[in-house]
């Protein structure tokens, strides 16, 4: 049952130190105010989220000291009318619901003869700030990051897009941790019904705490067993302000610079922010890539599995007689090669995201040009093998989205298994179950395959925007999880056009 | 939201035709005509069209009339008794079929993908692959056609255009030389290979426009027509009967024999039979998810999950029946001309009558009072 402020500062100080006893990060402060110094306050902050350096510029200073130059009789007064002034300042009539809001990174002000506790906001928190991203880099465009505040991180979508009709809705999620969780959208552009579901998937768990978006990303998903995300992942503002430009919804949670966007789909996945920045031609063309890339990370060492063992007819004999002598003194069965490289290449990924910085580069180095070659020597592997790895690697990085490409690189290894079994029918028995799959797979009512499949709902207009993106002029219409009669998104004045 | 509306489009349902009808037609007819002289599989391709044609002109009659979906069409028209014959009848034909393309296309992969693999583990696998894909769903079915129309069509396209290169038009002659009942027995098989049709009638409550089914799939129709005329004439100028009558599937041995200009690989026969592995594998499914659908309807178990493995096991079984025992094909063959094709065309006409009777019937009752 929730402890009720009452005008009584002792009693105040004392339920609120019982509730927060053993605490010692927990700074609690009495302070005598009024002209005379006739009437007690109390203050509480946590020790790091309260600026003493600048304490007298701070919001609770500056009230603190107008305090002290008021007639006691009139200090109540003024706090109930005048304190609504400081921004973000917000009176809790619960003794629960003042610590909440404290645990925020705010100053918590009770004042003897006032009846509620108003919570004050400071520096709050120690965060990182804004910082270039280390992943989903761009060649054109802006480098600002998200960081682990979630207001901070809302306030760099707002400085992007402008308008009132960008609406942030807040909840908490986890009973412990008590995440403030951000869903930012345009509710003019959103399909009906999607903040409503993702809304209802936020209140069908109840877990202790989430410490990042990856927890929230995992209880919301609707196909658990499936390799790949039903949300994109970002951690630029600039590509969520985009996502949100189309109708999209983001989430953003406390203590994550990973932002999730919903609906997400494979389109939306190989897309990166300077797709949209460059020119048609050359976006285009690295989309493309992309996309050819995203099904070789797949498919690249099986296939030659399949080649090499099943159906060497297919390949010129000059070729063939070259793997063959390359093959030459490996004491293992091709299957079993590409099986050890991937894991040693898997390894040296692992080893490379651990290790700090420097270190990672060096181990990257060591392990693909000392350890392959050593291998090489050594006939363990052969070097179209290391070709191969190799290869199927540079392909993995080049699909934008960290979570995306994690999914195609552990469908390699069943892709290795059927096509190293069973050749080429193994590959299309592959492709066949990965297509099934993903056909029936959805993000929020959106087919994952869209819009190669059901282009027809927006009047095959999305198709522009897939191998290739076609020039902008081309892309009037937002795609089709924008609430329909809302998907113009750019008109050309024929007049200007021709100046 | 837009998914899991149990709704497909119309350009969904057209990709699917043409993959359902394309793959066993253009394996199996060029082999067929072979037995003709010179190109006269061209006038059974037409007459066989011709009939396909007048199925469509039943099927779009009847699509008309249909308030629902086809199962209640069929009770309401012809009655409780005859409506369940028919779905029986149906079922009969859809399992069938599967069992047959699921050994056919089991054999394709043997002899084409795999010689050393077992019989039973591909035709697992293929089944699996099969119950997956129609538990999915039709929406989930027309997603994977449409998205692998092109990637199958392009391929096949590029081959063929390269293929017409080396094609000896003297082999097309003699014109109109082979004898009727060569023509008619060739007629009736491309007719067989377009029955699978049919299935459009149990797709009206998942269609997007059921009003333009009855046109999609016409125009379905004259593109499995056209690209199998163009595939017989290539493959008959370059074989000639005689080759091409020995040959199992002539058209994946020329895919094998095509030379690409600038090309990388020496062949292409194991990379193009992709092209009828999906195409199979399309027909193969439907024929699960209508069986499925039809045994749903039959038994009233509208929510039973273990009806598509029922079918499943049926079509094995009956796969199985092909493999083994070799004089089940024939058998097979006179099923499809004298029950399947005649039960096609008689039901379809049986109901229209029936409606029409009905619909009468009604007018005047309505008139007296």
């Amino acid at each position: 049952m929730a402890t009720q402020i009452t005008s009584d500062l002792q009693e105040n100080i004392r339920n609120f130190e019982a509730l927060f006893s053993d605490c010692e990060d927990i700074k609690k402060r009495k302070i005598k105010v009024g002209e005379h110094f006739g009437k007690e306050c109390y203050i509480a902050y946590i020790e790091v989220a309260l600026s003493n350096v600048d304490w007298k510029d701070s919001a609770v200073g500056k009230l603190l000291e107008k305090l002290r130059s008021l007639p006691e009789q009139e200090l109540t007064d003024y706090v109930k009318e005048n304190v609504g002034g400081i921004s973000d300042a917000q009176p809790f009539g619960t003794l629960e619901d003042a610590a909440q809001g404290m645990l925020t990174g705010d100053v918590l002000f009770f004042l003897d003869g006032y009846h509620k506790a108003l919570k004050i906001p400071d520096k709050g928190y120690p965060g990182r700030g804004v910082y270039e991203t280390e992943s989903e880099k761009v060649i054109r465009g802006s480098n600002e990051g998200f960081s682990e505040s979630v207001k901070l991180n809302t306030a760099l979508i707002r400085k992007r897009l402008r308008s009132p009709h960008v609406k942030v809705k807040e909840t908490f999620v986890g009973r412990r941790t008590n995440t403030n969780v951000d869903l930012v959208y345009l509710k003019d552009l959103i399909y009906p019904g999607m903040l409503e579901e993702m809304e209802r998937r936020l209140k069908e768990f109840e877990i202790d705490g989430t410490l990042d978006s990856g927890i929230i990303e995992q209880l919301t998903e609707k196909r658990k067993y499936s390799p790949f995300p039903q949300f994109q992942t970002t951690q630029r503002p600039d590509r969520a302000a985009m996502a949100i430009l189309e109708g999209r919804i983001v989430l953003l949670s406390d203590n994550s610079p990973v932002a999730l966007i919903l609906p997400a789909t494979y389109n939306t996945f190989i897309q990166t922010s300077d797709d949209y920045y460059s020119r048609w031609e050359i976006a285009s063309f690295t989309r493309a890539l992309r996309y050819l890339a995203s099904f070789l990370a797949m498919i690249f060492p099986g296939l030659y599995l399949a080649m090499t063992n099943f159906h060497t007819q297919i390949l010129p004999t000059d070729l063939l007689l070259s793997l063959a002598a390359s093959r030459e003194g490996v004491p293992f069965p091709a299957m079993v090669e590409v099986i050890l490289m991937e894991i040693a290449f898997e390894l040296l990924r692992e080893a490379g995201v651990r290790l700090p910085g420097a270190n990672g580069n060096t181990i990257g180095i060591v392990g693909g040009l000392i350890i392959g070659q050593a291998a090489v020597d050594a006939n363990i592997v052969s070097p179209i093998v290391v070709i191969v790895v190799a290869l199927t690697a540079l392909c993995s990085f080049a699909v934008p989205n960290e979570e995306f490409a994690t999914a195609f690189r552990i469908l390699k290894f069943l892709f290795i298994f059927l096509c190293g079994s069973m050749g080429f029918f193994g590959f299309l028995a592959g492709v066949l179950a990965v297509l099934i799959h993903l056909s029936h797979l959805e993000s929020f009512g959106i087919p994952y395959l869209a819009p190669f499949v059901g282009a027809d709902l927006n009047g095959y207009q999305d198709e522009r925007d897939t191998f290739l993106r076609l020039p902008l002029e081309f892309l009037k219409k937002r795609p089709v999880y924008t609430r329909q009669g809302a998907r113009t998104r750019l008109r050309m004045e024929r007049g200007k056009e021709k100046e | 939201m837009f998914a899991d509306n149990w709704k497909i489009s119309l350009r969904q349902i057209r990709r699917l035709l043409i993959l359902d009808l394309f793959g066993m037609s253009s394996l199996m007819l060029p082999r067929i005509f072979s037995s003709m002289k010179g190109a006269d599989g061209i006038f059974c391709l037409f007459l066989g069209g011709a009939g396909g044609m007048a199925l469509l002109w039943l099927m779009g009659a009847n699509l008309k009339r249909i308030e629902k979906d086809y199962y209640h069409y069929m009770k309401n028209t012809a009655g409780e008794f005859l409506g369940d014959v028919f779905m029986a009848f149906y079922f009969l034909y859809f399992v069938t079929l599967s069992g047959y393309v699921l050994y056919q296309l089991t054999t394709l992969v043997l002899s084409w993908l795999l010689p050393d693999g077992s019989w039973l583990g591909v035709s697992l696998l293929l089944l699996l692959l099969g119950v997956y894909g129609s538990i999915q769903g039709i929406e989930g079915r027309a997603r994977v056609y449409e998205i692998i129309f092109w990637f199958l069509g392009i391929p096949l396209l590029i081959m063929l255009f390269f293929a017409a290169g080396d094609v000896n038009p003297s082999y097309w002659t003699p014109i109109v030389a082979s004898h009727g009942s060569s023509l008619l027995e060739g007629s009736v098989a491309v007719l067989i290979f377009l029955l699978p049709i049919t299935a459009l009638l149990f797709l009206i409550p998942y269609c997007r426009a059921p009003k333009k089914m009855a046109a999609c799939a016409k125009s379905s129709l004259f593109v499995v027509i056209f690209v199998n005329l163009v595939i017989y004439l290539i493959l008959l100028g370059i074989f000639g009967t005689n080759t091409m009558g020995v040959l199992s599937r002539p058209v994946i041995t020329l895919m094998g024999m095509i030379k690409l200009p600038g090309g990388f690989f020496t062949r292409q026969d194991v990379l193009m039979t992709a092209v009828w592995f999906f195409a199979l594998f399309a027909l193969l499914n439907t024929g699960i998810f209508q069986g499925t659908l039809l045994i749903k309807e039959l038994l009233q178990r509208p929510q039973n999950r273990w009806c598509v493995w029922a079918t499943a096991v049926l079509v094995f079984f009956i796969a199985k029946g092909f493999f083994e025992h070799s004089f089940l094909e024939d058998v097979f063959q006179r099923y499809q001309i004298w029950v399947a094709l005649p039960g096609m065309f008689l039901i379809l006409l049986i109901l229209l009558a029936a409606h029409k009777v009905r619909t009468g019937k009604r007018v005047r009752e309505g008139g007296s009072s």
